[in-house]
């Protein structure tokens, strides 16, 4: 179901009218619970998806308990390998298919906001281990992980933030302004995922195919139009994809304020970012911040601890480990893989970049070259270009890109 | 308390080589030249080093939030310091 569906949209209304009529923290509960499971059923197809995703919950939650009792970290990495082995089969990653009998894969196991529910999953066993974690409900645990406004794309929110709120599940909208406010940041979010993100996908689509078209047809464009189809594919994508994706973010940021949950925010105008590494706390954010606390973080703090000396150089290999998972996270194909290992291309430049002025302009000249408006500019043209060129790779395999790139080539040479 | 600024404030200055820091508990990442992500993650290092504490995941992405400033490390500090006195 999508969340800009008339039906979706229906009942979320009827939900943010009603609920705060309910009597009792109970029944609140009770209703949105109703409701996640009701969104639940529309998405998963067969009984060997609802058999998985039953022991992917049970075996978190039990992990959990078997963590605050006995802190090992032994337990938790393997947990934490068989939890990931697992999410490579339901996604069907070659690295593990290719040894997985046909039988296997023919059950058909597929779960909707899997790739979410696992990242949850890893904070919450991390964060638990770690005592961050005050207490752990069955009930809260379940709703958080299939809570249906995070379920399909999140944002990425801790456990402990979300077991706040779902043990009050008070209004969070101070007044009629702040309930107006969240209205029209419904009404918003539906426009740009079902209007002006369309509109640009259409765009885009158009270009694709006919850069797409195999070598040697007639209607191959000529330089001109080669030029116009190159910018629509480096531009339209990326404004789609920003339009489409935040305004799923502002439906269900709003539509979770109607129930008195508070989503952290993903997105803090991405395109006037001056570097990559700016760019990864403003787009995406919540996805960039679990990157960096549970990948980046205990990686580089490892080796910086053990290696101090070499500790500036390995943070390199940090990143693209780090941007490698997230790459892969994405999903099963090279594309996505190109895609992450090019974001790590761009936070290393951009820490490059940082330490080569500071060596040759010391802290005060860094700090002019920050202040300057005309360089804050030309970096953050810079670096939406690139993030644009890196989105290239995101939509379609790697043969069609290049054989998109190709096409405008040809058309020069 | 104080003696705690007092060597917080050394630690900063050694992390971010810049022996003119003066620590208050209003600063945040932006008044600190350099204070991005991967030197907070050599900052907490080196204040686990010096006073012997160790920081959770959750603790160290919550002291790199807007909201955070150097009043809310040296308290979550003095917290870890406190059972130990």
């Amino acid at each position: 179901m999508s969340l800009a569906s008339p039906q979706f949209l229906l009942a979320l209304l009827i939900l943010a009218t009603t609920f705060f009529y309910l009597p009792g923290l109970r029944l609140r509960q009770a209703t949105l619970a109703v409701c996640n499971a009701g969104f639940l059923y529309l998405l998963i197809p067969n009984g060997a998806s609802w058999l998985t995703l039953a022991a992917f919950l049970a075996s978190g939650y039990a992990t959990a308990l078997l963590l605050r009792k006995w802190p090992s970290r032994t337990l938790l990495f393997a947990y934490l390998l068989v939890l990931v082995a697992g999410f490579l089969i339901v996604r069907k990653y070659d690295v593990v298919t290719i040894y997985l009998p046909d039988s296997i894969l023919a059950l058909g196991v597929s779960i909707v906001g899997l790739s979410y529910m696992l990242f949850r999953q890893i904070q919450f066993l991390v964060d638990t281990i770690e005592g961050q974690v005050d207490r752990v409900s069955w009930w809260g645990y379940l709703n958080f992980q299939l809570n249906f406004f995070m379920l399909l794309s999140g944002p990425i929110q801790r456990y402990q933030d979300f077991q706040a709120q779902w043990d009050r599940l008070d209004p969070v909208l101070e007044d009629g302004h702040a309930i107006r406010m969240a209205y029209f940041r419904l009404l918003l979010g539906l426009i740009k995922m079902t209007v002006v993100a369309a509109v640009f996908m259409s765009l885009y689509q158009q270009s694709a195919e006919i850069l797409n078209l195999p070598l040697g047809t007639e209607r191959q464009p000529g330089r001109l139009a080669s030029i116009g189809h190159f910018l629509n594919i480096l531009y339209c994508y990326p404004v789609y994809l920003y339009l489409n994706f935040s305004g799923y973010c502002d439906i269900v940021i709003a539509g979770a304020s109607f129930v008195g949950l508070v989503l952290p925010e993903n997105f803090d105008r991405p395109y006037v970012s001056r570097n990559v590494i700016d760019y990864w706390t403003r787009w995406h954010r919540t996805l960039g911040f679990w990157i960096r606390d549970y990948l980046f973080l205990p990686l580089y703090k490892g080796v910086a601890e053990r290696w101090p000396q070499r500790a500036e150089s390995l943070a390199f290999l940090c990143y693209f480990v780090a941007f490698f998972v997230a790459g892969i996270w994405h999903g099963p194909t090279t594309n996505f893989v190109i895609y992450g290992l090019l974001q790590a291309v761009g936070v290393s430049a951009a820490k490059l970049w940082e330490r080569h002025l500071l060596k040759r302009r010391g802290r005060p000249g860094l700090r002019e070259y920050m202040k300057s408006p005309r360089i804050r500019v030309a970096a953050i043209v810079a670096t939406v270009n690139y993030e644009c060129f890196s989105l290239l790779f995101f939509p379609v395999d790697v043969p069609t890109t290049i054989h998109m790139l190709g096409t405008v080539w040809r058309a020069f040479v | 308390m104080t003696e705690v600024h007092d060597q917080l404030q050394d630690v900063f200055r050694d992390v971010f080589s810049d022996p003119s820091i003066i620590l208050n508990e209003g600063m945040t990442a932006e008044d600190v030249d350099g204070w991005d992500s991967l030197t907070h993650i050599n900052l907490i290092i080196a204040i686990e080093k010096r006073f012997g504490v160790k920081f959770a995941t959750a603790e160290i992405s919550r002291l790199k939030e807007d909201s955070a400033n150097v009043g809310s490390l040296l308290q979550a500090l003095t917290g870890k310091l406190q059972p130990s006195k």
